[in-house]
């Protein structure tokens, strides 16, 4: 096939599968403990990062890495103490660092073309480098989430009594949000910080709707994303639109026919 | 004559926590039938947490099992939580993974799933007779259904006490006097010790054998039979109360 013939082609589609498959396996959780608005504010956080990263000629990688982290942290301890609403600590965050990221470009347009790649994703900056990492990441995913799935499944479920039976749930809880700010970091620059809360949410949502049990939905969830990564890419290489776009709007249609099709409750 | 300290399963002595409980000193021995009652905001529910170490308390000593709490002895209880009566319609999880959680605090970190897992998961299914739900979702059973399945989860572990924090609420009236037969069951042929907070005396006064009045600190910890016409009930509710009693 023709898209097969382009080698950036071939790195999105490996890039994009693992990232689907990897985003969408933590976004359960994310979505089951009622934060799906955790990975819309890391992913800001994450785009004020690179912009600190730009204007400071540090690795935007690197500073976005650092800010996430740091903030996803922060965003814990105050979710953790009931210092405020989880909604609107996530909201402060979401807006604070969009904000600061603004200003941070408006004070020097030197490079706006480059932010923009981090804020829509592009599928073409993909390098070797990239690849190493998105894979490495998904292997320490996997081992974490291979080791501690019942736990985290336990904090999902009932907290207090994960607490209770002896679990330590801050540490995992810290645990589970640092993967996920490192997933977001690390995926912006390809899925787009406007996007990857999708890849995050609306896979778990629909999978959802269709299993009976969690080890069930977390399979379907993974499995729904790569299709539409996979689903994505191929129209938006021969329609010749935005591929993050593309993911997201092919996401939202599985979505719509989930609404449809979803088993009914009698 | 002498105390049997091997018999007290939880002793507490002047236990103070913020403005919410104060001076509360209690014992509950081995198979004793105990619940805690008292008006909203009293401190019930805290005084829970305090025994399972979900909070920090201020002054006071909690020992469970003759000791203080540490892993060993939090992983002897078993706990229902408020959250039957909070579950999340939407959450996909079915009965036996459910109840799995039950096993998982005293499982080793790389452990998987075991034969041995499924077969208690497998036990405790037809001791709570919902072995025909066992992969059902949990957001499709009945109230009634739930309280089972979560305290198949307290129990999986064969713990020696079972605290339940106000575990019928949102239960039909039909599905409380089965549970409250069957949490009677569990004391008297397992010898289970069981601590519960409730706000329906009346429907166990006959089965309890010690009831804690708590209203901030300790009002009353006696027989449940003397507090029918108690003054203390009066002075835990701050107004006119007596017992109805519903024998069954």
């Amino acid at each position: 096939m023709e898209i097969f013939q382009y080698t950036f082609m071939i790195k999105a589609f490996l890039a994009g599968t693992m990232i689907a498959a990897i985003a969408s396996s933590l976004g359960m959780f994310v979505v089951v403990k009622r934060f799906s608005m955790l990975s819309d504010a890391l992913a800001h956080i994450s785009l004020l990062g690179v912009a600190i990263g730009f204007l400071t000629a540090l690795s935007p990688s690197y500073s976005s890495l650092v800010f996430t982290l740091t903030a996803s942290w922060v965003i814990e301890y105050l979710r953790q103490h009931n210092k405020l609403y989880s909604d609107s600590i996530l909201s402060i965050f979401l807006s604070g660092s969009l904000a600061l990221a603004i200003i941070i470009v408006s004070a020097s347009s030197s490079f706006n073309t480059s932010l923009f790649d981090y804020l829509f994703g592009s599928i073409v900056a993909i390098d070797d480098d990239d690849i190493v990492i998105i894979t490495l990441l998904g292997l320490i995913c996997a081992a974490t989430l291979y080791v501690n799935f019942q736990r985290f499944l336990y904090i999902a479920f009932d907290e207090e009594s994960a607490k209770a039976s002896g679990i330590n749930t801050t540490l995992l809880n810290y645990l589970l949000i640092s993967l996920v700010s490192v997933v977001i970091s690390v995926s912006i620059k390809i899925v787009g910080a406007l996007l990857i809360g999708a890849m995050m949410v609306i896979p778990a949502i629909i999978a959802m709707q269709f299993s009976k049990n969690f080890r069930s939905s977390v399979v379907y969830a993974i499995f729904i994303a790569m299709v539409s990564v996979i689903g994505g890419l191929f129209i938006s290489y021969y329609a010749s639109l935005p591929s993050g776009a593309t993911i997201v709007v092919l996401l939202l249609c599985f979505f719509i026919l989930s609404l449809l099709f979803k088993p009914k409750r009698y | 004559m002498l105390k049997n300290f091997k018999d007290t399963v939880i002793e507490i002595k002047n236990l103070n926590f913020k403005t919410i409980i104060h001076d509360v000193s209690l014992e509950i021995r081995r198979g004793d039938y105990a619940a805690i009652i008292g008006p909203n905001g009293g401190g019930k529910s805290t005084l829970v947490k305090l025994i399972l170490g979900l909070m920090p308390h201020d002054s006071g000593m909690i020992k469970l099992f003759g000791q203080t709490p540490s892993l060993s002895s939090l992983k002897k209880i078993g706990y229902v939580s408020q959250g039957i009566s909070k579950l999340d319609e939407n959450f996909p999880i079915s009965v036996q993974e459910v109840i799995h959680l039950g096993l998982i605090a005293n499982k080793p970190l790389f452990s998987r799933i075991s034969k041995k897992d499924l077969e208690m998961i497998d036990h405790v299914l037809i001791k709570m007779n919902i072995e025909d739900l066992k992969d059902a979702k949990i957001s499709e059973l009945s109230g009634g259904q739930r309280q089972r399945v979560m305290i198949a989860k307290a129990l999986v572990n064969e713990p020696q006490i079972l605290i339940l924090d106000e575990p019928n609420t949102g239960v039909d009236k039909q599905s409380q006097i089965n549970f409250y037969a069957l949490l009677k069951s569990l004391n008297e042929k397992e010898n289970i010790t069981i601590l519960f907070v409730t706000h329906d005396l009346g429907v166990i006064v006959d089965d309890i054998n010690k009831v804690l009045c708590i209203n901030q600190t300790l009002l009353a910890c006696h027989d449940p039979r003397q507090i029918y016409h108690s003054e203390q009930l009066n002075e835990l509710y701050g107004v006119d109360a007596h017992m109805v009693c519903h024998h069954h």
